[in-house]
């Protein structure tokens, strides 16, 4: 059984839904990334689940507890903030002493903030106020405080919003060890897509209200299952172009593209096709099937790859994002041939948005 | 029209607050922006990169130094009479005028027909993708859209010297890389001379033909982004430029029998490289030095057979690109891959640095020695 489950749960404001039949389940030690654009419910998921916010239908369980009649202090769950929230006359140690004072004894209590404090690198500040603490320190004081009291559920929302790039960067690499040691179960709350990539077992994309898709970071990205979830992750964000299949291949103005032999059965289907940048590689010539003809309108590096803006005879304009340090770049205004490797060709039906997928099943 | 040349000749900026301590907020500055240009100033916050576009524009005096356009000293003139075009992040949409009014408003002054004005505002409309808002008031569009207004403004008029201040901070991140490409292709199709400033090394990198990397109001470096990535002038710029950052490695230098050898500090592994391999000139200068930090950018650590020993702590994939976090002694290093690889944490791992890939800065100064075997 999962020490989180959710099942069915809705939320409304003033009639107005906020999430709809959002189900989840999540283990111990299994870091579950929410993500989604601002104003879809993230926070408020988070907040039902802490018990601050009362659902409007639907039901929380924790460790097979029902928490329909169970106070926030009584569920088990710790939480961390993006704006810190850390009390501003306690000192980092009282700070994260502070949801053990009640069940434990000093000593007790020492030995907990010690070993957390510890683990997180802050043992050196335990005596500093939060005002003397760096925007770092302050985030992890945070989640020492979330840690402390091994809770069942940690609740994290975006913890790393407020922090610069290095530090952001470096506590990725830090937090899925961390977490895993807690034992709890995570739900990780972010809109940072490589941040959802590179901390999740699995991640569940919130769209306005409801669950796109809840999958490993893999599965999202090579199998989004609709043209909303696969235009959140990457960077450059996928080329979107409407096409149509006809005669298992992918008809666009400038080029037809083989297909995989499943897409056969979507003949005559009006699709939009969705093409990763790093999908799109320079091609020795225009016999290949499926080229495309195009000019480098724009040469743009992004850290080790350079995207390239190119546009193609008919005007469309698209994205190519390539190794810098591979094959020769070409500069603006040089004429190049293009290829796309199937890999990162995903196929939506243009009515509901949904995939087709590669099997002919859908 | 011809492009425009601006040049800075050791300009400060002192601000002065009564009854305090005088700031210096930029300290000898001098840039060559050649025509048509596309110059990003990068920096953290306080570096001085807004100070000297605030003194290119005129919003503020130049406390000593030359600014010139086109060689005519302008730092005396009122912004107005500079002939510049701005898009600021705070500068703000006029909110009683419609989108479509506010680009045109840059245009007022102008002597352009009123269908010369109308195609202008409908092709930067059209690149910007705000073609379905320009009936709309700032209010009633997003923050997004109205930066994207903002540059439309600045973009609209084809000034000899357009300024962009944290231009597309705002900008959504499906449309970022996009609008990107057409900025610049826009801005080298109309020979603009342009400077942009920014924290964000991303929007640098992709729009800058030279980058201005300034800390502490003092110009680090002015150079390529490939240059900087490649050759960066000390440990500073070293650090700040690339995602991950490069990683920093302390290690004390033994030569012995036509071999340089590398120890590291953390870790202990070693690593040796002949003459051949980066060069006797360096060899030379390395002879007297007791230690040194190496620099090998995350993608040019490579994973597989090679002398340093350590052990995975993270392994994350994020789509195009593989980040493997590893120990060394008490400190953690990064190796980038563009395929997708799996390392679980807790292998033990050999890594491997090309001499090509090797930078190697003074410890004390930060002063860079050599990259790739060629001297700095």
């Amino acid at each position: 059984m999962a020490l989180l489950e959710v099942a069915s749960l809705a939320k409304s404001f003033r009639k107005e839904p906020v999430l709809s039949n959002i189900s989840l389940r999540a283990n111990a030690g299994e870091i579950i990334v929410v993500f989604g654009p601002s104003g879809t419910g993230k926070t408020v998921l988070l907040r039902l689940i802490a018990g601050l916010e009362e659902p409007s239908a639907g039901a929380i369980a924790i460790d097979g507890r029902d928490m329909a009649d169970v106070p926030p202090e009584q569920r088990g769950v710790g939480m961390a903030f993006q704006n810190f929230a850390l009390f501003p006359h306690m000192t980092a140690f009282e700070n994260i002493a502070s949801p053990l004072r009640s069940s434990r004894a000093n000593g007790m209590v020492n030995s907990g903030v010690s070993k957390v404090a510890k683990l997180l690198k802050i043992d050196h500040v335990l005596s500093h106020a939060p005002r003397e603490l760096s925007n770092g320190q302050k985030q992890r004081t945070s989640l020492a405080r979330a840690l402390a009291a091994s809770p069942k559920i940690l609740l994290l929302d975006d913890p790393l919003r407020n922090v610069d790039a290095k530090l952001r960067f470096e506590m990725r690499l830090e937090l899925p060890r961390l977490l895993r040691q807690s034992g709890s179960a995570v739900l990780y709350v972010t809109q940072d897509y490589k941040e959802a990539m590179a901390l999740a077992d699995r991640i569940a994309v919130l769209l306005d209200g409801v669950l796109e898709q809840v999958a490993t970071p893999d599965e999202i990205y090579n199998a989004p299952h609709s043209l909303a979830v696969a235009r959140l992750f990457g960077d450059p964000s996928i080329n979107v172009i409407d096409s149509r299949i006809e005669g298992g291949r992918l008809a666009l103005a400038d080029a037809t593209i083989p297909l995989e032999a499943g897409y056969s059965a979507y003949n005559g289907r009006d699709v939009i096709a969705g093409i990763r940048p790093e999908a799109v590689a320079l091609a020795s010539d225009v016999n290949v099937p499926g080229a495309i003809a195009a000019v480098v309108e724009a040469v743009t590096p992004l850290n080790e790859r350079t995207v390239l803006l190119l546009k193609a005879q008919s005007g469309w304009e698209f994205l190519a994002s390539l190794p810098s340090s591979g094959a020769a770049i070409p500069e603006a205004g040089a004429r190049v041939v293009v290829a796309i490797r199937p890999a990162g060709l995903h196929l939506f039906d243009r009515e509901t948005g949904r995939r087709l997928s590669p099997d002919g099943i859908g | 029209m011809m492009a425009s040349e601006l040049v800075l000749e050791h300009v400060d900026k002192v601000y002065r607050p009564r009854g305090k301590q005088p700031v210096v907020a930029v300290k000898d500055l001098s840039l060559d922006i050649r025509p048509g240009e596309i110059t990003a100033l990068l920096g953290s916050s306080g570096c001085g990169k807004t100070s000297t576009l605030r003194m290119i524009a005129g919003f503020e005096d130049v406390s000593a130094g030359a600014i010139r356009l086109d060689g005519k000293p302008i730092h005396t003139l009122p912004p107005a009479r500079r002939g510049v075009a701005m898009a600021f992040e705070a500068y703000s949409l006029y909110p009683p005028l419609t989108i479509r009014e506010n680009i045109d408003f840059a245009l007022r002054s102008s002597r352009l027909s009123a269908a010369e004005r109308k195609r202008r505002v409908h092709e930067v409309a059209e690149l910007l993708e705000i073609s379905d808002i320009l009936d709309k008031y700032p209010a009633f569009v997003s923050g997004g859209q109205q930066q994207r207004a903002g540059l439309g403004r600045a973009l609209v008029r084809n000034a000899k010297l357009c300024l962009l201040d944290e231009p597309m901070g705002q900008l959504e991140p499906q449309l970022r890389a996009m609008l990107r490409g057409r900025i610049k292709h826009f801005l080298r199709s109309h020979a603009s001379t342009t400077i942009l400033v920014t924290h964000d090394q991303t929007e640098a990198n992709a729009l800058a033909d030279r980058i201005a990397v300034m800390e502490d109001g003092v110009l680090q470096q002015y150079a390529t982004p490939a240059e900087l990535k490649n050759r960066p002038a000390n440990l500073f710029v070293g650090a700040f430029i690339g995602e991950p950052p490069m990683n920093l490695l302390a290690a004390r230098v033994d030569i012995s029998d036509s071999r340089i050898r590398f120890a590291l500090e953390e870790g202990g592994s070693v690593l040796a490289f002949t003459d051949s391999e980066i060069g006797v000139a360096l060899r030379d200068r390395l002879r007297g030095l007791e230690r040194v930090t190496i620099g090998v950018r995350p993608h040019a650590l490579r994973l597989g057979e090679g002398p340093i020993r350590a052990r995975v702590s993270s392994c994350q994939w994020l789509g195009d690109q593989t980040h493997v976090a590893a120990e060394l002694g008490t400190m953690t290093v990064v190796s980038v891959s563009h395929e997708k690889i799996r390392a679980p944490a807790g292998r033990e791992i050999t890594l491997s640095i090309h001499p090509n890939d090797l930078h190697v800065f003074e410890s004390d100064t930060g002063r860079a020695i050599a990259h790739g075997g060629r001297m700095a």
